[in-house]
């Protein structure tokens, strides 16, 4: 009786998540300015329209410039951030850990606005790094949080051990601390890109004369659609999609590269 | 005439302590987690360090394997300076409290991390590895296994094998079997102390447990508020223990109080005895026999197997006695009691 009723549950949850994107995908396989569906003519020109155009590589790398710089700092910044709070006890601590989410629940376009006019102040003129830091300032938490947890459930006695074992702080880091923080690491990361890659809010106010992928894809959508907007909205999809199995990619071929080197170095002492 | 050889005076290689102590203190802002503490330890010795919590003795531990520094004070490791070197640069290793082992590897490659450090080839380590697991009783089926897989004693075996891979001239022990239950504990005590003799290796442990430390060592020293009070090896701090709060740590005592108004037999001069305290152990009272006789009311009666205990209400207090089985005596009953002064220890404080 549960079965087919959680299978309905479940497809229709499917349906939901995933009937906007394909629609954005048919849109942009029609060769009107107008939505309407069945199309009459199906086409591909939208395609061959956008991988000609060098705007969308502009807005590619622009948007990929901005989430690749966040990723970074976003990723040392929340590592020292997570450790402090995990390792050390210190006055305010608890203050200060509440005090790095609030920025989160700000609206982003107050946020946007408020960093505009905190870039003018201190005259800045906004660019895409300008958009660097405005990201960080949402993303960062986030990211810190994410590694927290990981650090949090983790004996730090076992640097200790690896100390007294021999190893020097490198090696401490790259042999015990690093493999326990990965996975944090690897999903903050995650996180860090894709909310940058993203967001729209705060780049629309804070990236001045540069225009990255969905500030582009908002302004075309509200003043002069045309299917090749659709397009590249599937082709940026595709390319946030592609980051990520890039990603899962290499660490699956590493973690099966290091099983065959432990089982390769045993089949060597056991004959 | 052993006296006058100018070669004796020196210190021998066979003869210097493994570990020398020199006035080691450590204070965090303004707290004295070690005061002064002096001491050598012999080589080969297995030496344990009891306190309760917050005595300090994790903190001497640490400073030991170099993972803390002192404030002041220095440490000889077989007469050589060791006094802010680093753990790594250190032949010694210790066994952890949470045991500390990497978690994310399996058994083998805990136990070979040493070595890797060292940059040994991977079939050395391997071999080594299984020896090490032989040598704490794990098959080599073991090699292979997440550490997440082991139970609790085979943990406590595998944090044991990982400490000795490096052949460490010391080994420091960090209460490694608090966390286990009683049979299991006994078990590992014997064969700790089993593999310390086999090893000829220098153990120092630290424990809060006085009974883990009289049965595995040769030498106990007993700390307090960051200093060691007392050290010794287990009969002298068992028989001769040098104030009332050692005495209590040892275990159930009586402690009496010389000149206590409420026990006149006591303020009768008694040879040597003028003031201080008695500590009489629960089997130095009878019930027949000489010596100083105090009248009782039996309060409680516990069977320990085949012995009974007895709690005593005293004109100086409670008081513990232990009787073999067949003492008839009941919870309500009143009876008389005796002790051989001569068998009680005096302290003075």
């Amino acid at each position: 009786m549960r079965k087919p009723l959680q299978t309905l549950w479940l497809t229709v949850i499917v349906v939901l998540l995933y009937v906007p994107i394909l629609s954005v995908i048919l849109a942009s396989l029609a060769n009107t300015r107008y939505m309407r569906f069945p199309h009459r003519n199906w086409s591909i020109g939208a395609y061959t329209d956008a991988f000609s155009q060098h705007e969308t590589l502009v807005l590619h790398l622009a948007s990929l410039k901005v989430a690749a710089l966040v990723t970074v700092f976003a990723l040392v910044l929340a590592t020292l951030g997570a450790m402090a709070f995990a390792r050390y006890d210190w006055r305010g601590r608890s203050i200060y850990q509440k005090a790095i989410v609030l920025p989160i629940f700000f609206p982003q376009p107050v946020l946007g606005l408020a960093l505009l006019l905190f870039f003018s102040a201190l005259g800045i003129t906004p660019s895409w790094k300008t958009a660097v830091f405005a990201h960080l300032v949402w993303i960062l938490p986030i990211v810190t949080l994410v590694i927290s947890i990981r650090l949090f459930g983790y004996d730090p006695a076992q640097e200790d051990a690896a100390r007294d074992l021999g190893a020097t702080r490198w090696q401490v880091l790259k042999e015990v601390t690093l493999p326990h923080l990965a996975p944090g690491l690897i999903s903050g990361g995650l996180f860090a890109f894709l909310l940058s890659w993203s967001n729209l809010p705060l780049s629309i106010f804070t990236t001045g004369a540069d225009t990255t992928l969905p500030e582009w894809l908002f302004s075309r959508v509200a003043t002069n659609y045309a299917p090749v907007v659709s397009a590249i909205a599937v082709i940026g999809t595709l390319a946030s999609v592609a980051f990520g199995v890039v990603v899962l990619a290499a660490l699956w071929i590493q973690r099966r590269a290091s099983r065959q080197s432990s089982s390769a170095s045993a089949s060597i002492s056991t004959s | 005439m052993i006296a006058a050889d100018p070669q004796m005076t020196g210190t021998p290689a066979d003869t210097q302590p493994a570990l020398s102590l020199q006035g080691l203190s450590r204070r965090f802002g303004d707290t004295h987690a070690l005061r002064e503490v002096s001491l050598d330890i012999a080589e080969g010795e297995f030496f344990t360090i009891v306190g309760p919590s917050g005595s300090g003795k994790t903190t001497l531990l640490r400073i030991l394997a170099g993972l803390d520094q002192p404030t002041t004070g220095t440490l000889l490791l077989r007469g050589k300076d060791v006094t802010g070197q680093p753990p790594n640069k250190r032949p010694t290793a210790m066994v952890f409290q949470s045991l500390a082992l990497f978690d994310h590897r399996s058994v083998g490659q805990n136990v070979e991390f040493a070595l890797k450090m060292r940059g040994i080839d991977a079939a050395t380590r391997k071999a080594r590895a299984l020896e090490l697991l032989d040598l704490v009783r794990l098959g080599p089926d073991y090699y292979g296994k997440a550490v997440t897989q082991c139970s609790g004693g085979e943990r406590q075996r595998v944090a044991l094998a990982r400490a000795l891979a490096s052949d460490p001239e010391i080994l420091f022990f960090d209460e490694p079997l608090s966390a286990l239950d009683y049979r299991l504990r006994k078990t590992l005590e014997v064969e700790l102390r089993s593999l310390q003799r086999r090893t000829g290796r220098t153990f120092v442990y630290i424990t809060h447990s006085l009974e883990e430390a009289m049965v595995m060592s040769d030498r106990i020293g007993i700390m307090k508020d960051g200093q060691l009070v007392q050290v010794g090896t287990p009969s002298d701090i068992y028989d001769r223990p040098r104030d009332r709060f050692v005495a209590r740590f040892m275990g159930e005592v009586n402690i009496l109080q010389i000149r206590d108004e409420h026990l006149p037999e006591l303020n009768s001069p008694l040879p040597g005895f003028a003031d201080g305290h008695l500590i009489l152990r629960p089997e130095a009272l009878h019930t027949d026999g000489q010596g100083i006789g105090i009248k009782v009311t039996v309060q409680e009666r516990f069977q320990l197997g085949s012995r009974v205990q007895l709690h005593l209400d005293t004109p100086a207090g409670l008081m513990i006695a232990e009787q073999p089985a067949s003492c008839a005596l009941q919870p309500g009953d009143e009876a008389q009691f005796h002790f051989d002064p001569a068998q009680a220890h005096r302290v003075t404080e």
